[in-house]
């Protein structure tokens, strides 16, 4: 496939400086609103997980008037609240040797040598800011005895970094960020507008100025007028049908970002975690995670023989491959996330699976009961073995989990400098929806680090220095005939999904293009099966406009409209991903390409010619996106090749 | 092989918060024991798609009992019958073939219905607008070890926080009073040194927003604890009901 | 009147304050009734004026009796009027109600007491006024103790209206009907008040049943023993 690049190089705006000066060069010297002047400017925050909410909250303490949007009924429902494990952050408060570099240097790494340096250190030395506020919001992270804060170690770092609340660490990070909405809500700097989808950008002499939503109760179409817009709307792990994320999350509004004109970047770098309860039947509508922490004692297995049915307990240990401990002799079963997933795509395509579906591998905790008695392993793991049981209805005591990878987090997103400002002046892209820090691959506990990052302690600064630069009381108003047009696009759309009245089910089509993306774009992917998936993806889109089949009226409440809109571009973001993946001709992290891998079948990386930002930018619906590159430079660490053997 | 069951349902249908409702009998035949009770109602949708019939609406996103957006009435319990359940986790496992279930809406004055199965449940938003916060600029924190918790302490700010607001405890409750939702929070930041400088205005303030927003009042009836998918203890009322009496004695 | 004293009563007005309220009262009642039951056992004492002495005794407090009156009117009136209030909003918290409705049961502390404590408070409270008119502004009968002391035969009262099928057996309906009441109340109360600790919840909720169970059977013996007995009496009006 013909790949259309630019020579235009895309900057980055990473300030001058030593590494470690960077962030605070940029603090002394980006230029300030006046307090009298932030009331006079409206920011429009669309989401409100931990980096919507966070930022909401932050600017409108700063003064600024901000109107924060989410699809949810309350800001509080948002998806972050569903991180189970934890946040990082370099207190080194067990003091064992922790600093802000190594934490910089180990999500760099993780990240496969993808990420831009400069954001990736800033992250790490916010970090522990983060900690600080949530401590004082009232978040009530795990302590000791003593009555200090409690680490845990998390995969991928060799220290215990990791600040958690129960298994519920998403959770209250985000009613920490919620609660001080609320408050700013209640004083009347935030105008909080739940159940409303944005469905499009409005851009203005090159400029966001606004979004038009969705009222999804009552189907009204609405305008809404900023001086600047705040994506903060997560990740597009739906596009798998499939996955961890939440039945609502999705990418339309990032989408319609894409197309007024930001660059979409490294969208093919899809991370699938290994340790999620496998798929029970058509019906299936979502996946559970459940902690990578149960590797810590779980050994993972198949049956040497394709044919085996017995049930688990019945198999002889010398019947048993435990694949894991086999080819990964020093980590074993806690080797990263991305070789988990891929071993045991692996064992399921030889036939070894386990389970109805043979597309699961057994996670058995025999012997660390046997070693640690079933007290402690209920101790540790009490409440992931309930979660499993109350989903499987299996006793996890008593024989072993069957597990299954399901795709969890998408690293790409809207390409953003280091100001978190994309390619359209004023339209900022925070969190997931970014692309910015994760690389090719995330670490654990490090995705409510990054959201949290850019809502409390990097747009306060960097969007201030935006708005000093932009004049103010201009005439733009929501009559301004970009409004009129784009708010008239919308509403066609709409219109013309539910005038098909075709045969086939939003869910029908969803469940196909998840099942392409799965089998083409997924854990493993090769140069035949992404062109036959731009192809297929191609043609299940024009289907899709010719007979889906959308029940029901616009002016009302009606998810499968809502449903119908998402799906719709998650249909053109599918061909986009399998396209990025198709150009990417390496493996590095959560993108594997079959065929560049060692002869043990490791991922093989090529720095020489793919370490750079694939950034793609949007030239029309039936032309193909033009890529730009943002080359990486490693100034301070040095990529080496990631080896857990 | 997994187990298919019929399944009969009960559903109540309502177009819009005006128009009238009423219960509409439905069969999939195509359960199974595997599918959780939001996948039920997935594949009666697809059926009622299919049969040029609007779908039911309900609300529901995570899937996995933390976003509390879902929240029915199955059976006449909130959340259905398995305790400590949210009704995405609640598996057809616990129904035999050829059962009848009835849903219903969360049902509460405060809690308005938008449609079928949808209702408004922004009241516990201004509950928590009221005052269910600390005040903590950005910015301003003090480190995060200067202030030490005792873990007993810690750990039951937890239990409390672990509210997902759902509004079960609105939903079971014979009063429908939103106290447990309420004191949950109270509890929650009362037993944190942060919480006390704000202590006394937070309980006031958010007890007499509960009261303006049509809640009942509480009978201490337990029911609210019982259905709670986070098995918040009905001690958090007690706590809301110590906090308020100091509040008043020292005001 | 001061702030302070607006905003108690604002206080007393919240959903919070109700509780307290009616837990208070409630409390102070139950203690009323324990007192009552306890004084309605003497009649059944081998001393034959242990009962009118001890009715003597109450007579002539004098002041004190009335504050005491005073005190449990307020009390009965503070907790009914409380009542009827949380029924009312309830009523309105759920205009449109449940085809089917079941409780989970445990920890659920849902029962038929604590679902009917208007229906039980209400009964307790139209009783009360004919206890009142039947007993305490009944016909007035005189004796003379062994002492030699005239006192108010209150016991005859008693024996004469106990004899009949109507008081014997109405009584009894709603001093059980009572029992119901102080299941749920006693726990209610001291969960309305704060005062209970999670660990101590099933203790106190186990007394409460103990105590609404001793009262209500305790109230039990005298009118039954009365009416199955059936002694012959005859009171005296004073002369």
């Amino acid at each position: 496939m013909q790949v259309v690049e630019t020579p235009v190089k895309l900057d980055s705006q990473v300030p001058a400086g030593r590494l470690q000066d960077k962030w605070d060069t940029y603090k002394d010297y980006v230029k300030l609103v006046s307090p009298a002047n932030k009331r006079k400017r409206t920011i429009l925050v669309v989401g409100t997980g931990l980096a919507g909410g966070s930022a909401a909250a932050t600017l409108a303490g700063l003064g600024y008037n901000v109107k924060s949007f989410c699809i949810q009924d309350s800001a509080r429902r948002a998806h972050s609240i569903a991180a189970q494990g934890g946040i990082n952050a370099a207190k080194n408060y067990p003091n064992d040797g922790d600093t802000i570099w190594r934490l910089f240097y180990d999500t760099i790494k993780g990240g496969d040598y993808r990420s831009r340096e400069a954001n990736v250190y800033r992250l790490a030395q916010v970090s522990n800011n983060i900690i600080d506020q949530a401590v004082a919001q009232g978040v009530p992270f795990a302590r000791e005895y003593g009555g200090l804060l409690d680490n845990r170690s998390f995969g991928g770092a060799q220290v215990s970094r990791t600040f958690y609340a129960r298994g519920q660490t998403g959770q209250q990070l985000l009613l920490g960020a919620y609660q001080a909405m609320s408050q700013q809500i209640e004083e009347g700097n935030i105008e909080m507008k739940a159940r409303r989808e944005m469905l499009d950008l409005v851009v203005i002499d090159g400029r966001a100025r606004g979004i038009i939503t969705r009222n999804l109760v009552t189907g009204v179409i609405e305008r809404h007028l900023g001086d600047a817009v705040l994506l903060c709307t997560g990740g597009y792990g739906n596009v798998y049908y499939l996955s961890t994320n939440a039945k609502n999350s999705n990418v339309t509004a990032a989408w319609r970002c894409f197309k007024r004109g930001a660059y979409f970047a490294n969208p093919c770098y899809t991370q699938i975690h290994p340790t999620c309860i496998p798929v029970s039947g058509e019906y299936q509508s979502k996946l559970t995670l459940m902690s990578e922490s149960l590797r810590n004692d779980g050994r993972v297995w198949v049956p040497n023989d394709s044919n085996d049915t017995r049930p688990p307990s019945q198999i002889p240990e010398n019947e048993r491959d435990y694949y894991l401990e086999r080819r990964y002799p020093s980590f074993g079963n806690l080797v990263p996330r991305d070789v988990a997933s891929r071993a045991a795509k692996k064992e399921c395509d030889d036939g070894r699976g386990v389970g109805e579906t043979k597309l699961a591998v057994y996670l058995d905790f025999a012997d660390a009961i046997k070693r640690l008695g079933k007290q402690a392993v209920e101790d540790r793991y009490g409440n992931l073995f309930e979660m499993y049981e109350r989903i499987t209805g299996e006793n996890p005591y008593k024989v072993p989990m069957r597990i299954f990878p399901a795709v969890h987090y998408t690293m790409g997103g809207l390409w953003v400098d280091y100001e978190l400002q994309s390619t359209i002046p004023g339209l900022f892209v925070l969190g997931e929806a970014n692309f910015s820090d994760h690389g090719a691959n995330r670490l654990g506990a490090s995705a409510l680090m990054q959201g949290l990052a850019d809502g409390y302690f990097v747009i306060p600064y960097t969007l201030g220095g935006f708005l000093a630069g932009v004049p103010m009381n201009d005439d733009v108003t929501t009559d301004h005939e970009a409004f009129a047009a784009t708010e008239q696009e919308a509403l066609e759309r709409i219109n013309r999904l539910l005038s098909i009245k075709g045969d086939k089910t939003v869910t029908e089509f969803h469940r196909e293009l998840g099942q392409i993306m799965w089998d083409h774009v997924g854990m493993a992917r090769n140069r035949k099966g992404l062109e036959e998936a731009c192809k297929s993806i191609a043609a299940l889109r024009e289907e899709y406009w010719q007979n889906v089949r959308v029940p029901g009226v616009n002016e009302t409440f009606n998810k499968n409209l809502e449903f119908a809109a998402r799906v719709a571009d998650f249909l053109e973001l599918g061909e986009l991903m399998a396209r990025d993946a198709l150009h990417r001709e390496e493996s590095s992290g959560g993108h594997f390409r079959e065929e560049y891998q060692t002869p043990e079948g490791e991922a093989l990386r090529n720095d020489e010619d793919f370490a750079y930002v694939a950034a793609w930018e949007y030239t029309g619906d039936h032309a193909n996106p033009t890529l730009h590159k943002e080359e990486l430079e490693f100034e301070y660490v040095k990529p080496t090749t990631r080896s857990y053997k | 092989m997994a187990k298919n069951m019929t399944i009969h349902l009960k559903v109540w249908r309502q177009a819009g918060p005006e128009a009238p409702g009423r219960l509409v009998d439905y069969t999939v035949k195509e359960a199974n024991e595997h599918m959780s009770f939001l996948e039920l109602l997935d594949v009666l949708n697809e059926q009622l798609i299919k049969e040029e019939a609007e779908p039911i609406e309900f609300d529901n996103d995570c899937r996995e009992g933390i976003c509390g957006s879902c929240g029915l009435m199955v059976g006449g319990t909130a959340h259905g019958p398995q305790p400590r359940t949210a009704v995405c986790q609640l598996h057809m496992r616990h129904y035999n073939d050829g059962d009848t279930i009835v849903v219903e809406p969360w049902r509460a004055a405060a809690f308005p219905l938008i449609k079928d199965l949808v209702v408004d449940r922004t009241a516990f938003d201004r509950i928590v607008a009221a005052g269910g916060y600390i005040s903590a600029t950005t910015g301003g924190a003090a480190d995060a070890n200067a202030l030490p918790i005792a873990k007993e302490k810690a750990d039951a700010a937890m239990d409390f926080a672990s509210c997902i607001g759902c509004g079960a405890c609105v939903a079971a409750c014979p009063n429908s009073s939103a106290s447990l939702f309420t004191a949950a929070k109270i509890a929650h930041l009362a037993l944190l040194p942060q919480g006390h400088p704000e202590r006394t205005r937070r309980v006031v303030n958010m007890v007499d927003q509960m009261e303006k927003e049509g809640f009942g009042d509480c009978s201490n009836h337990a029911e609210c604890e019982a259905v709670c998918p986070k098995g918040i203890s009905i001690a958090g009322i007690a706590t809301m009901r110590r906090e308020y009496m100091k509040a008043m004695l020292s005001s | 009147m001061s702030n302070r004293g607006k905003s108690l009563i604002a206080a007393f007005r919240s959903p919070v304050g109700k509780k307290v309220l009616t837990g208070l009262t409630g409390l102070g009642l139950t203690l009323f009734v324990l007192i009552h039951m306890l004084g309605n056992l003497s009649y059944l004492s081998s001393d034959p004026d242990a009962y009118n002495n001890y009715a003597d005794t109450l007579l002539n407090l004098g002041p004190v009796l009335y504050i005491i009156e005073l005190g449990l009117v307020a009390f009965f009136v503070i907790h009914i009027v409380i009542g009827i209030n949380i029924y009312r909003r309830k009523r309105k918290a759920r205009a449109v109600g449940y085809t089917q409705y079941k409780s989970v049961g445990q920890p659920s502390r849902l029962t038929i007491s604590s679902k009917t404590m208007i229906f039980t408070g209400i009964i307790i409270m139209v009783f009360l006024v004919f206890h009142l008119l039947s007993f305490k502004y009944g016909t007035y009968y005189e004796t003379t103790t062994a002492d030699g002391a005239v006192v108010r035969d209150l016991k005859c009262l008693m024996t004469e209206k106990f004899q009949q099928p109507l008081y014997a057996f109405g009584y009894p309906i709603v001093v059980i009907l009572l029992g119901f009441h102080l299941r749920h109340g006693i726990w209610s109360a001291f969960q309305s008040l704060g005062a209970t600790k999670p660990r101590l919840t099933p203790m106190i909720y186990t007394i409460g049943v103990i105590l609404a169970v001793l009262i209500a059977v305790g109230f039990l013996f005298v009118p039954l023993y009365i009416f199955f007995s059936q002694e012959s009496f005859s009171c005296v009006l004073p002369s």
